[in-house]
């Protein structure tokens, strides 16, 4: 029997599959009788039985004992979405608990809004520390420096200073704490003030000073504070008070080299025009420029 | 066979059947591949575990190609193992046979273990083909299908198969 690569006669034998013809050349052949044997002898053999049925079982049992089913919060994906969520919540508590700061630096001023879309301007080197959570119920903010706000209508809104304490309810009004001096102006509505043991109610145009030992109450005409339009107001101020102001507002270190004059200052200085400023001041306190750059002024004894 | 919804498979009962009218053509398959009975039922095992635990992504009609691929992927990984003992068990002929003279029965005798030794010598893919075809008469279409190859694959590996056979065995004479 030629068996050929391309015909496999010999499967299709076994198959039962050749032709009569090629099935009698076959049976011609030698080895047929073999081949015979081989195909009867293979068909007895047997396998060795197994258990099914305890194959079956630790199938079935596997699956209870250990469920390959990924539950919905273990999937990756869930994971990665879970993780997403914390961070983002973390983020966001964070924001809002933490103190935010606003800060004016020396020679500039800064315009916010708070979360109730109150107003606040600060005056050149001044500082706001307050916390966004939860502002509508607990308006409370402090302050270093000065500043002007526009309170917006709501709950009592409080301005703590190392100096006092201003309480209102939706109104206009100036509070600058500096040193020793703690002055509070009201454009609009009712502010009330405290200050050490103090408590003073001022209403719309009016001015309160605390220097101490020292207690004044001015009325004034303008509806908003000087500074906002690049004026400073002084009202029987001290040289020494205005010079840190000028320090604040022109972003420039200014040196006095005189001697004590505790003559006070009552006036409006520019905060946008150095060189007037020093004029105004320096022919009041008849001292005169002895050097002047950009970033440092010397002032002496005329 | 039915239609079915892709988890038929998850039902007890359709599992069941499905394993019992599968499960002795999946272990023999291993086992004429190994030549190792331990192995053979592992891998069966193995290879219905996996079914059984993805049998949602398992639609019935795909369940057994399915199973013999993860059949045929572990036996890749154990192939290189040991040598194959295939065992010849004694077939129930005897009674039959009574009346023949003993000369006939002795040389019977000597054609089985001479074939038995022979069936040691085909290649890993010539003893499965061969034996599926043999012992568990699977037609050659049917083990084109458990092996992932044509059926022109398995003529041959048959046709390979019976040459070696007959000259082992025709050497030993």
């Amino acid at each position: 029997m030629k068996a050929t690569e391309e015909n496999y006669n010999l499967a299709k034998w076994l198959a039962g599959e050749l032709s009569e013809k090629e099935l009698l050349a076959f049976q011609q052949s030698d080895e047929y009788a073999t081949y015979v044997k081989i195909a009867a002898y293979s068909s007895e053999l047997k396998v060795p039985d197994f258990d099914a049925d305890l194959l079956y079982q630790n199938t079935i049992k596997h699956k209870k004992a250990a469920p390959k089913v990924i539950p919905f919060y273990q999937s990756k994906w869930m994971r990665i979405a879970a993780i997403f969520v914390v961070m983002l919540g973390l983020s966001f508590t964070l924001r809002t608990t933490i103190t935010s700061t606003e800060v004016a630096e020396n020679g500039q001023k800064t315009t916010f809004s708070l979360p109730d879309n109150s107003q606040i301007v600060l005056n050149s080197g001044s500082e706001i520390k307050y916390k966004k959570w939860n502002w509508d119920n607990n308006r409370k903010l402090d302050l270093e420096g000065e500043a002007y706000f526009k309170v917006a209508h709501g709950k009592k809104f409080q301005v703590n200073t190392i100096l006092g304490t201003v309480a209102v309810l939706g109104t206009q009004f100036n509070v600058k704490a500096r040193k020793n001096r703690f002055d509070v102006t009201c454009y609009e509505g009712r502010v009330k003030v405290n200050y050490n043991n103090l408590e003073v109610i001022i209403t719309k145009g009016t001015t309160v000073t605390f220097d101490k030992e020292y207690y004044d109450r001015q009325d004034i005409k303008s509806t908003k504070p000087e500074w906002t339009t690049n004026e400073v107001i002084f009202k029987k101020e001290k040289l020494q008070t205005i010079i840190d102001e000028l320090q604040r507002q022109y972003g420039c270190e200014i040196v006095l080299n005189a001697e004590e004059n505790n003559q006070l200052f009552s006036g409006t200085l520019p905060s946008n025009n150095i060189k007037t400023a020093l004029g105004i001041l320096t022919s009041t306190f008849h001292l005169k420029i002895s050097k002047f750059d950009n970033k440092k002024i010397v002032l002496e004894d005329f | 066979m039915e239609e079915t919804s892709s988890n038929g498979i998850c039902e007890e009962l359709i599992f069941s059947s499905f394993f019992k009218s599968n499960v002795k053509s999946l272990r023999n398959y291993l086992y004429f591949k190994f030549g190792n009975e331990e192995k053979a039922n592992d891998a069966t095992q193995e290879a219905f575990i996996k079914l059984w635990e993805n049998c949602k992504k398992v639609p019935l009609e795909k369940a057994k190609s399915y199973l013999y691929t993860i059949a045929n992927n572990t036996s890749l990984n154990e192939i290189a193992h040991q040598k194959v003992v295939l065992k010849y068990e004694q077939s129930n002929t005897g009674n039959d046979r009574t009346n023949l003279n003993p000369e006939f029965i002795l040389e019977e005798e000597q054609f089985k273990q001479k074939l038995e030794k022979a069936i040691d010598k085909l290649t890993e893919a010539q003893r499965t083909a061969f034996l599926l075809n043999r012992i568990e008469g699977k037609k050659y279409h049917e083990i084109a299908i458990m092996l992932n190859i044509s059926v022109k694959a398995v003529e041959k590996r048959i046709h390979g198969a019976l040459v070696t056979l007959r000259s082992e065995i025709e050497q030993f004479k």
